[in-house]
């Protein structure tokens, strides 16, 4: 018993040495300048000082946050390729992600969603609230709420997101918070961030 | 989304980088921050929860435990006061919706002192915005305010203990991983203590380590633990000699 155990220790600290030596750290993103995020052509001007963290949901994706993201997480997802989950697998072989496909339709994505965020958060306690038209870097996009609450926590959060898809890609930027005071202080300069969103400078 | 990873990574980063660790602070004060005398303070129930840590790293909860702990340190704690320079108003149990408040509140609180953990004491983690010379800028949200109408108090303290001793597997695991030189902690032993600003809901003080001493489950030990959860507080006098601590 204890053999294969030590085995998946010794798996995760070289996983996990390796992660921690491409781990650039925490940069300042600053107001007022249009930034490129999540490695892709979607841009944003925000306008105040945001905190860009060095770990990365995924490959086509970047957190930003003001106080750490337990308690304001505002994510971009740059173009997310059809056959590729949101964000990084956490247990490929026995709970793998659902995959974005370029042919899905919008009402979809808050689907897709919150299957990802079920998988990732080992919770069933994840919920979309509401979901609507909206309009998102000049194309046809939805916007959804949702809420849920973390495995061994009590805190509740709410999240606000919209999303297209442009070309085949999904692009998506989503904010969640406690519901507690962070959730309604920040949302208003992120829906601002969102307005300010491109594709390209 | 990314709390996990960076938690994770945190936590690496420590056990790969020992002397960081040990470099890490534990408590911070608002700049500026001084308490007027007299002030009382609006002590929350203290959220405490005692259990053991499987073989695999899962927090068992044990209610024997946790209510011993809590004895001794609703104890520990009534010695204490008289050494925190300031009057300690214990808040009643609430009932229905305004206990519904607290256990947000409280768990609010776990999370606001975890983000600072994270990124602001641990250097290599810490969030350009939060290392500015001399700042301490977190809070609650003017919300709190609510938790001490009617008692007179202008700031609140938010207590909170848990401790996973480890099992007897997890021990083992820890000796064999030592031998395969893989760092595999045994046991969590975390202690917060807050002073939040009742008015404006502003963190004005936090002593928090993930590494507290002393078993909770032992008078001894929560005392041990009090005394630790208490260092740095603001306005703390020293207590004399044979009172009981």
């Amino acid at each position: 018993m204890m053999g294969p155990m030590i085995g998946r220790v010794a798996a995760a600290l070289l996983v996990l040495t390796g992660a921690a030596a491409a781990w650039a750290g925490n940069t300042l993103v600053a107001a007022g300048q249009r930034v490129a995020v999540a490695k892709s052509a979607l841009t944003v001007a925000p306008a105040s000082e945001w905190n860009r963290l060095g770990a990365r949901p995924g490959r086509q994706t970047e957190t930003w946050t003001l106080d750490g993201d337990p308690l304001n997480d505002l994510t971009f997802y740059g173009g997310i390729e059809t056959g590729r989950p949101l964000f990084r697998e956490v247990a490929k072989r026995t709970k793998p992600l659902p995959h974005f496909s370029s042919t899905m339709l919008l009402t979809d994505l808050p689907a897709l969603f919150e299957q990802s965020y079920r998988i990732a958060l080992d919770t069933p306690l994840v919920t979309i609230d509401a979901s609507e038209p909206a309009s998102f870097l000049g194309e046809k996009a939805v916007r959804f709420r949702y809420g849920f609450t973390r495995q061994g926590e009590e805190v509740k959060r709410q999240g606000e997101a919209v999303a297209a898809i442009v070309g085949g890609r999904l692009y998506m930027i989503t904010f969640e918070a406690p519901s507690i005071h962070f959730f309604g202080r920040d949302i208003g300069r992120v829906r601002d961030l969102v307005a300010s969103a491109r594709l390209g400078a | 989304m990314m709390h996990r990873l960076a938690a994770w990574l945190g936590a690496m980063s420590c056990i790969l980088s020992p002397v960081a660790a040990f470099a890490q602070e534990k408590s911070a004060s608002r700049p500026g921050f001084a308490m007027a005398p007299g002030a009382c303070i609006l002590l929350f129930r203290p959220d405490i929860s005692v259990g053991a840590q499987s073989t695999g790293g899962i927090a068992e909860p044990n209610a024997d435990w946790t209510q011993e702990a809590r004895e001794h340190l609703d104890a520990a704690l009534g010695r204490a006061q008289q050494g925190m320079g300031h009057p300690i108003v214990t808040a009643a149990a609430p009932v229905g919706e305004a206990a519904a408040a607290l256990a947000a509140y409280r768990a609010l609180f776990s999370v606001v002192a975890d983000s600072v953990i994270e990124y602001q004491f641990f250097p290599g983690n810490r969030l350009p915005t939060k290392k500015r010379a001399g700042q301490f800028d977190w809070t609650m949200g003017p919300g709190v305010a609510a938790l001490g109408q009617g008692s007179g108090c202008g700031y609140g303290l938010f207590l909170l203990t848990e401790d996973q001793f480890g099992s007897t597997g997890r021990k083992m695991l820890q000796i064999v991983a030592l031998m395969a030189r893989v760092p595999v902690t045994s046991g969590v032993h975390k202690g917060y203590a807050g002073l939040v600003d009742l008015r404006t809901g502003e963190l004005i003080w936090l002593n928090a380590d993930r590494q507290m001493g002393g078993d909770v489950r032992t008078a001894d030990g929560a005392a041990k633990r009090v005394a630790q959860l208490l260092e740095g507080f603001p306005g703390a006098v020293p207590v004399p000699a044979g009172s009981g601590q």
